[in-house]
């Protein structure tokens, strides 16, 4: 409940205040925010698994987000950065689709 | 985030990551270990009866504030593609409208040198023809100004001198305007192309006149011997002077009054240009060169 109104209340902001991306870190947001998504969805397994626990979340949030960036930077500094980004993508969309198949099963019992 | 496995070490040595494939692992481990491995620290904790760490089940402010900041990332996300994508199409519309015009340009362009080669093939065909026409207009103005006398000629041809009888007392010994006129007619009859009496060039407008004692050329007196050199074939002239009326009246005059009259092929005559003349009155009338 508390989860679903921060979620309406990041979307309201993010919607109404319209931030500017600057030019640089444009690059980054999608990879940024395949990472969150894959860090929420974690969450919200270990929340139906009963093992929840909200530093870990922050954590693994937070981590996940700087690194998925700093593989995307790096690999645009070396030139791979299309491929990099692939990577990291594939991994992380794995895991999502677990994580999601894994909640599916907690919430329909199948 | 460590992947340590979450099992005890020493039932199975092998890490994961060691037996299992990439995905396979990559799979089996889709929920961070980190979860699973608090709790197993808090159920450890709380089976050992000391003092359990604080529940973190529930989402808490901090978790919140993620949260709220991940459903940001999402939208910021979504309207920064949208407004790239909006920026997207309207550099491309920008970039075919220009395509468009350049394409325009080019076919304009591509007309104009239709043109322009059209056009510099139509003058070029008019240079030659003017080229051409003006070699011919040379060539013709060169033969005029021969056949005119205004230039200087060589060629062979004949020489003929005529003089008085010896011991001439009467006009009728003597050689007059009238004979010396007859003689060039004789001569242009004959075939003669260009002519000149004692050095002075015979033309259209020469007048061969009596002036008192002496006679004149184009006005200018001259004396005997009478020396007029004509260029034409020196083989055929000599006979064909003698056929001419004016050639027989010659040969009488030499007969009957005693004039001395020779005449002798030469090889290589130069006569004089005659004084370039002006005419004032008479204009051409035909106009074309051709």
């Amino acid at each position: 409940m508390i989860a679903a109104l921060g979620l309406l209340i990041g979307l309201l902001a993010g919607l109404l205040l319209q931030p500017e991306v600057p030019l640089w870190l444009e690059p980054y947001l999608p990879i940024a925010v395949v990472a969150a998504l894959d860090a929420v969805f974690g969450a919200l397994r270990a929340f139906l698994d009963g093992i929840f626990d909200d530093k870990v979340f922050v954590v693994s949030f937070t981590s996940n987000v700087l690194i998925a960036a700093l593989i995307v930077y790096l690999g645009d500094q070396l030139g791979v950065g299309g491929q990099l980004s692939t990577g990291v993508i594939v991994v992380l969309g794995i895991r999502i689709f677990s994580n999601v198949a894994a909640i599916r099963r907690h919430l329909f019992h199948a | 985030m460590s992947a340590r496995p979450t099992t005890d070490q020493s039932e199975r040595p092998l890490p994961a990551q060691v037996t299992m494939g990439l995905l396979d692992l990559v799979t089996s481990q889709s929920l961070d270990q980190d979860y699973v491995a608090v709790a197993e620290r808090r159920r450890t904790a709380g089976e050992r009866g000391a003092d359990a760490p604080t529940d973190r089940r529930g989402i808490g402010t901090i978790g919140l504030v993620v949260i709220a900041l991940f459903g940001a990332l999402v939208v910021t996300a979504g309207l920064e593609t949208a407004r790239s994508a909006d920026d997207r199409a309207t550099g491309r519309e920008e970039l075919i409208s220009q395509i468009a015009d350049r394409r325009t340009l080019v076919e304009e362009r591509r007309a104009r040198v239709e043109t322009l080669r059209a056009e510099n093939e139509e003058l070029e065909t008019s240079l030659i023809e003017e080229t051409s026409a003006g070699r011919a207009l040379t060539t013709r103005v060169a033969r005029l100004r021969m056949a005119t006398g205004l230039v200087r000629v060589r060629g062979s041809g004949v020489k003929v001198v005529v003089d008085d009888a010896e011991g001439a007392d009467t006009d009728v010994e003597r050689v007059l305007d009238a004979d010396l006129q007859k003689l060039a007619n004789a001569l242009w009859a004959a075939g003669a192309e260009a002519m000149a009496i004692n050095g002075r060039r015979v033309t259209a407008l020469t007048a061969i006149r009596q002036a008192g004692p002496a006679i004149t050329v184009n006005y200018q007196a001259i004396r005997r011997p009478y020396v007029v050199e004509a260029i034409g074939d020196p083989d055929t002239i000599p006979a064909r002077f003698v056929d001419t009326r004016h050639g027989a009246e010659w040969f009488d005059l030499q007969r009957a009054v005693g004039l001395r009259f020779t005449m002798t092929p030469e090889d290589d005559l130069t006569l004089p240009a005659a004084a370039d003349f002006r005419l004032r009155y008479a204009t051409s009338v035909q106009v074309d060169a051709r």
